[in-house]
């Protein structure tokens, strides 16, 4: 009985806790994307500009670690089972990209652009040397380019 | 034409959907399966119990028995107890297995019917028992529960993981000791129905032995008293304590099958 109240408890507080924090976030990730859109950030490696005009080129990343909760775990861990898509961890895995993305953008303040945009991820945490999902890395990295002023 | 930075209308990556259905969803397939499982091992037990042979109860059994005949067993009494099976098997009690009994130390006061038609008596019955009709009782109870095949019933759904166990690997092995852990002999449960018929298998051999069914009632009396005062381990037909329903049904039987009661006899001298 002991046992199942506190299963219950960290499942009522992961899924509340969960989708009070992933609101919020996106919130805040909706907000920055839209403040950082004219900062273009892309793959492409080599650009047909003049180069005399390139100021600075340097490169800029931003990372980020999000946890995933009891409740999104133990969603993915009953998808385990039935297999099919984990929704439970696509919203967490979106936020962190761009989460990345934005604080890599952040970074390059002032910059016309940032090129050659990597993304990489990884999952860190005690359980992750349990070959399961503890918390996961995202990691953008890219070179941000300066435009002189003409 | 010229372009303009904006964001997406909607996000692809993130499939719109319900967490909370979603894991209703999957935590009730589960559980669904669980409890489909968990029946058709119960009609497995079911199907599985008229089909194993006595032999194979005994191969079955090797593997569960070692695990309560830990106790000391008191050889003399059991031998004195195997003569008086052997007449009652001989005469009134034709069982498909050649039971046998065995007497531990114990300071419970129970008998159980282990799987392979072995009795085991914990020695602190014997010290209750006043005659030998009380005894010929408590062995024609057990007997009763071999004759109905109650005692594989009792081990449950665990059963069918044994025999699995046992049938492809043979008695002493891994698996069949991790199965043998979950299932306690002296754990056995019995439902009322079988315990009555039990009764009823045990005051047929009462009758059959002596002509009377005496001493039954007193055991049974006795037992009861037990019961609420002064042992707090006696599980002997325990698994409902409703003696005075008991008692009232060996009643009822009695009457209904005509037999009566009778002059006692005494237990053997030395017991």
């Amino acid at each position: 009985m002991g046992e199942l109240t506190v299963f219950l408890v960290l499942l009522a507080l992961g899924y509340g806790a969960g989708t009070l924090a992933e609101k919020h976030h996106y919130r805040s990730i909706n907000k920055r994307e839209e403040q950082l859109l004219h900062l273009p950030a892309v793959t492409i490696k080599k650009l047909d500009l003049d180069e005399t005009q390139i100021e600075r080129a340097v490169m800029v990343v931003g990372s980020v670690v999000i946890s995933v909760d009891y409740f999104k775990r133990l969603l993915a861990d009953l998808r385990n089972i039935f297999g099919g898509a984990v929704k439970s961890y696509e919203s967490l895995l979106d936020r962190a990209r761009r989460e990345a993305i934005l604080r890599m953008k952040e970074k390059a303040h002032g910059a016309a652009m940032i090129v050659n945009v990597r993304i990489e991820t990884s999952s860190i945490g005690k359980r992750a040397f349990k070959g399961k999902l503890g918390s996961v890395e995202v990691i953008a990295y890219g070179t941000a380019i300066s435009m002189k002023s003409s | 034409m010229q372009f303009v930075p904006r964001q997406p209308d909607r996000n692809v990556n993130i499939t719109p959907t319900s967490a909370i259905r979603e894991f209703l969803v999957l935590a009730g397939g589960l559980m669904a399966i669980v409890l489909v499982l968990y029946l058709l091992l119960g009609f497995a037990v079911e199907l599985l119990i008229p089909r194993l042979s006595p032999r194979f109860e005994q191969v079955l059994a090797s593997s569960l028995l070692s695990k309560t005949m830990s106790g000391k067993i008191d050889a003399e009494k059991s031998q004195k107890l195997q003569s008086l099976l052997d007449r009652l098997q001989e005469h009134c009690a034709r069982l498909p297995y050649h039971c046998t009994v065995k007497v531990i130390d114990s300071p419970r006061v129970n008998a159980l019917a282990a799987p392979g038609g072995t009795i085991i008596v914990f020695s602190s019955l014997l010290d209750e028992l006043s005659s030998e009709n009380e005894l010929t009782f408590v062995l024609g109870h057990e007997m009763g529960h071999f004759f109905h095949r109650d005692h594989l019933r009792g081990l449950g759904r665990g059963l069918v993981f044994m025999a699995i166990s046992t049938a492809l690997f043979g008695p002493h092995n891994q698996a069949s000791r991790l199965a043998a852990r979950f299932l306690n002999l002296t754990e056995l449960r019995f439902s009322r129905q079988q315990e009555t018929a039990a009764d009823h298998f045990a005051l047929d051999v009462l009758h059959c032995t002596y002509g009377h069914v005496g001493g039954a009632l007193i055991f049974f009396k006795k037992l009861a008293s037990m019961h609420h005062s002064r042992y707090a381990g006696v599980s002997f037909f325990s698994s409902h304590p409703l003696f005075p329903e008991r008692m009232q049904d060996l009643q009822d039987y009695c009457r209904q099958q005509g037999f009566h009661n009778g002059r006692v006899t005494p237990l053997p001298e030395g017991w």
